[in-house]
């Protein structure tokens, strides 16, 4: 079965095609502002690359840090009414209430709290007042609101508040984006309304880049279904994104090392991936990452999703390298302009990739343009930056001992053969492209993170529940019914409450769904 | 009267908010809710320029001075959904200074460890009164008469809770076992979780029998926290915190608390040679390594994320997690026979004596 891997990084567009365990191709073009063009270009080296019929293609998946990079930059962002029940509640905090100033104001600063919310128990705080919403709602609108992201107190244990609102919302605004806190985020109130007014805002842009996307691949002459990376390493269809799109922000380091441990054949490890800007070292724990323990804050507002536990340093193939005093490099980059402004293409910026070249580490651009660079500078460069991904790696790892370390990346020719605290430095075939490796192996996920009411004698039924709704969700995000397997379960009971309130959070996955006359097609080799 | 006594914060402005929570997350002992929350409430409640909360040690208020202690009680997951009014605690506060009459003259710190540290600072500048250097735990308990004024004989009653729609019940009096059983009802009844005022106490019994500057012991070590070097070791990390490094090591198999009986965590060293069992209910209450019992309740156990270094809460371990174990002294020296009350019996935990290498 053919599948075609794309990474949309900030840097560069990465694109593989890989039959089964083979990976049959792999090319690497500038990501474009537009983001397709560089899609473009990299289907077009890959047809360069390996002769194939763009009609075999069985499936394309793609991992992009497009979403997560507009909530970073406060652009393109759509002015979101965030709405919360909870009143008498939780008015001490209300919504948005943490977010960074430039953030706020970006989305247009329109929280607002209605009455409401539930208990643990499933009982009401206050009862929907629908005329209070309905004068809301008007505010909102007239304010310039144009999405709309709900959330309500214990929408996990019942979501009858925020689905009320978004009956009325669909009914006066037709058509309008509407984000539900309850099919988002995970218990925490905060958290998961930050959550969904991140993805209620980025809801504009998802609708336009989804559309260039499928757009994109059809001009290529693929016909397949078309996937995004999701955080947890899993794959959703691009109608799903659309409506999800806060769900791709952590799938650059996921899919990073999960292409690693599959290329590099290691299941325990850690992955460092230089990109153009950082350097992102994490841990592969049985072929997944290790997840962080503790909230993850993006661009400054706290979620609570779970992201795989990564720790950065701000050197990449386009760090700008300085030497006053001592070697500096980074945190400044030329990010996606490394092949305009780098000194071996013709720039006028000395790079970390400049270096490398200078050493004879790598072989790019025209290598007479840093003959001149000093051997001392080179040198003393390249040992600061070994020196600072040593460091990162000492402080990810769990052993005194040494681990093995899978360098991926555009950026990893800058990591030296001997790493300190390192094992062993593998530089995988087809490392440059692990992100779109990591994407296009992926499977559909599914997750559920609810909170259930377990009376005695009821504890297999309500995991059955739990079990179906997450397979539910795995069919709806793209997966082939039937395929669909539960790969995690938790149970953890609520401290301190009586009624055996039990937090139960399970995930599936299961085959992408691609239809029979894809699926036959698939068996060719190209 | 601990490491970090000379240091002591006169006063509380946005710019201590870090490091009290710091401290406070440390000092919970893997416990006592989630700081974060109130230091959100709290950096709201002192953002205007110059608004500070005044700290007292009770030795510094005259002797009838009335001091009511504040926090929350109830459940963290139900806190996290519902959030904290600092209304509710002032009201809560108020209920019982009307009920006994006079005037307060300060805010007390039930328990320094996790958010009720911070939730007694809030409702003193919610009322605009100072808030006492001290408190009444060391730590964080679980048990409303875990208390050094409770060993001392003072009773928590008179005592008020106060629900997120200012439902108010002012309890005049209680046995102890009494008022334990009043608040969790109540608590549940209220949601889950309620704002609590208790241990009404004169500013003489406090400074006799209060554990004294745990406020400034819990900026102190908060401090010392958030200006470590990230790239140093464990070890240094300890020394730098006054702790001791008890374990390093992998979270391999977790059995969660169940129907009040302690649920512990097994860990397992880089090497695999040791191994280590870490007791929880809501808080860490003893360590022992391949047998031998190196740390146990009152002292406070710090989980360490290896990586980020965050301290981590019982609720938030996760098979797989690399941890880093620390001791921290009580802030408090407990006197002789009160183990049943406050050491590793109280919670069900059978364990040989505490040994310190």
């Amino acid at each position: 079965m053919l599948r075609l891997g794309i990474d949309v990084g900030g840097t560069n567009t990465d694109a593989v095609l890989i039959d089964g365990n083979r990976v049959l191709a792999a090319t690497k073009a500038p990501t474009s502002p537009d983001v397709t063009t560089g899609i473009v270009t990299a289907i077009a080296g890959l047809k360069q690359a390996a002769e194939f019929d763009p009609a075999a293609v069985a499936a394309v998946m793609i991992g992009t840090t497009h979403f997560i990079n507009a909530l970073v930059e406060g652009d393109r962002l759509a002015p979101t009414a965030a709405i919360r029940f909870g009143l008498p509640a939780t008015s001490a905090l209300p919504p948005l209430v943490d977010w960074p100033d430039r953030l706020r104001t970006a989305i247009g600063e329109h929280s607002h709290l209605c009455h409401g919310g539930h208990e643990y128990d499933g009982s009401r705080i206050a009862d929907f007042d629908e005329r209070e919403f309905r004068a809301v709602l008007e505010r909102a609108v007239e304010a310039g609101a144009r999405s709309f992201a709900l959330s309500s107190v214990f929408s996990p244990v019942n979501a009858e508040f925020e689905q009320r609102a978004a009956e009325i919302i669909a009914e006066e605004l037709p058509g309008r984006p509407i984000s539900l806190s309850h099919e988002i985020g995970r218990m925490g109130l905060l958290g998961r309304e930050n959550a969904t007014v991140i993805n209620a805002a980025l809801r504009e842009l998802a609708e336009h880049v989804a559309a260039g996307l499928t757009r994109t691949v059809a001009e290529a002459g693929i016909s397949a279904p078309l996937f995004l990376s999701q955080n947890d390493g899993t794959l959703m269809d691009v109608d799903y994104a659309r409506r999800y799109p806060v769900a791709t922000f952590a799938s650059g380091p996921t899919n990073s090392m999960r292409g690693a441990a599959f290329l590099s054949r290691q299941a325990d490890c850690a992955v460092m991936d230089v990109g153009g800007t950082t350097t992102d070292v994490g841990i592969l724990q049985n072929g997944f990452p290790r997840e962080a323990s503790t909230d993850v804050s993006v661009a400054g507002v706290q979620t609570n999703f779970r992201m795989p536990d990564v720790l950065s340093v701000g050197i990449g193939g386009g760090s700008h390298v300085t030497h006053e005093g001592g070697p500096r490099v980074g945190p400044k980059s030329v990010g996606s302009r490394l092949t305009e402004r780098a000194l071996v293409f013709g720039g006028d910026q000395l790079t970390a990739t400049d270096l490398a070249v200078a050493a004879g580490l790598a072989d790019i651009g025209d290598r007479d343009r840093v003959a001149h660079l000093g051997k001392d500078l080179v040198r003393a460069g390249l040992d600061h930056i070994a020196e600072r991904m040593a460091e990162v790696v000492d402080r990810m790892r769990i052993s005194p001992d040494p681990v093995p370390v899978v360098a991926v990346g555009g950026g990893s020719i800058l990591v030296p053969d001997r790493l300190a605290g390192a094992s062993r430095v593998d530089r995988p075939e087809h490392y440059a492209v692990a992100n779109a490796i990591g994407a296009a192996i992926a499977e559909v996920g599914g997750e559920v993170d609810r909170v259930f009411s377990v009376q005695p004698g009821r504890r297999d039924a309500v995991l059955d529940e739990a079990r179906q709704e997450a397979v539910d969700r795995t069919v709806a995000a793209g997966a082939r019914p039937g395929s669909v397997r539960v790969v995690d379960i938790e149970e953890v009971p609520l401290a301190y409450l009586p009624g055996n309130a039990t937090r139960v959070r399970v995930k599936a996955v299961g085959e992408l769904s691609l239809g029979d006359s894809l699926g036959e097609l698939g068996d060719n080799d190209a | 009267m601990t490491r970090f006594g000379p240091d002591v914060l006169r006063g509380i402005a946005v710019e201590h908010i870090d490091a009290l929570a710091a401290g406070a997350a440390l000092l919970g002992s893997g416990g006592g809710g989630d700081v974060a929350l109130g230091s959100h409430l709290l950096r709201r409640a002192l953002a205007p320029a110059g608004r500070r909360v005044e700290v007292v040690p009770a030795a510094g208020l005259p002797p009838g001075a009335l001091v009511v202690h504040a926090g929350v009680v109830g459940a963290p997951d139900v806190l996290a959904e519902r959030l904290l009014a600092p209304g509710d605690l002032a009201r809560a506060v108020e209920a019982v200074v009307g009920h006994l009459g006079g005037d307060l003259a300060a805010v007390g710190v039930i328990e320094i460890g996790g958010l009720n540290a911070v939730a007694a600072v809030l409702t003193a500048a919610h009322l605009g009164v100072p808030v006492v250097d001290g408190d009444l735990m060391g730590r964080a308990f679980p048990g409303i008469n875990q208390t050094t004024a409770a060993v001392a004989g003072h009773p928590a009653a008179p005592l008020a809770l106060v629900g997120p729609a200012a439902d108010t019940v002012v309890v005049p009096a209680a046995s102890p076992a009494m008022a334990e059983a009043l608040i969790r009802s109540c608590a549940a009844t209220m949601g889950g979780a309620a704002s609590l005022a208790m241990y009404p106490l004169t500013a003489a019994v406090l400074a006799a029998h209060g554990v004294r500057s745990s406020l400034s012991a819990c900026h102190a070590l908060g401090t010392a926290y958030l200006t470590r070097d990230p790239a140093a070791g464990a070890r240094a990390l300890a020394a730098r915190l006054g702790a001791r490094l008890l374990f390093e090591g992998r979270v391999d198999e977790i059995r969660p608390p169940l129907a009040g009986s302690p649920g512990c965590t097994t860990l397992t060293s880089p090497d695999g040679g040791a191994t280590a069992r870490l007791d929880h209910q809501e808080e860490f209450l003893a360590v022992t390594l391949d047998g031998v019992t190196v740390a146990g309740t009152p002292d406070i156990i710090v989980a360490l994320a290896v990586g980020s270094g965050a301290p981590l809460r019982a609720d938030q371990l996760r098979p797989g997690h690399s941890l880093v174990l620390l001791g921290l002294p009580a802030l408090h020296t407990w006197p002789p026979g009160t183990a049943a009350l406050v050491g590793p019996p109280a919670f069900g935990l059978d364990l040989e004596a505490v040994t310190t290498p």
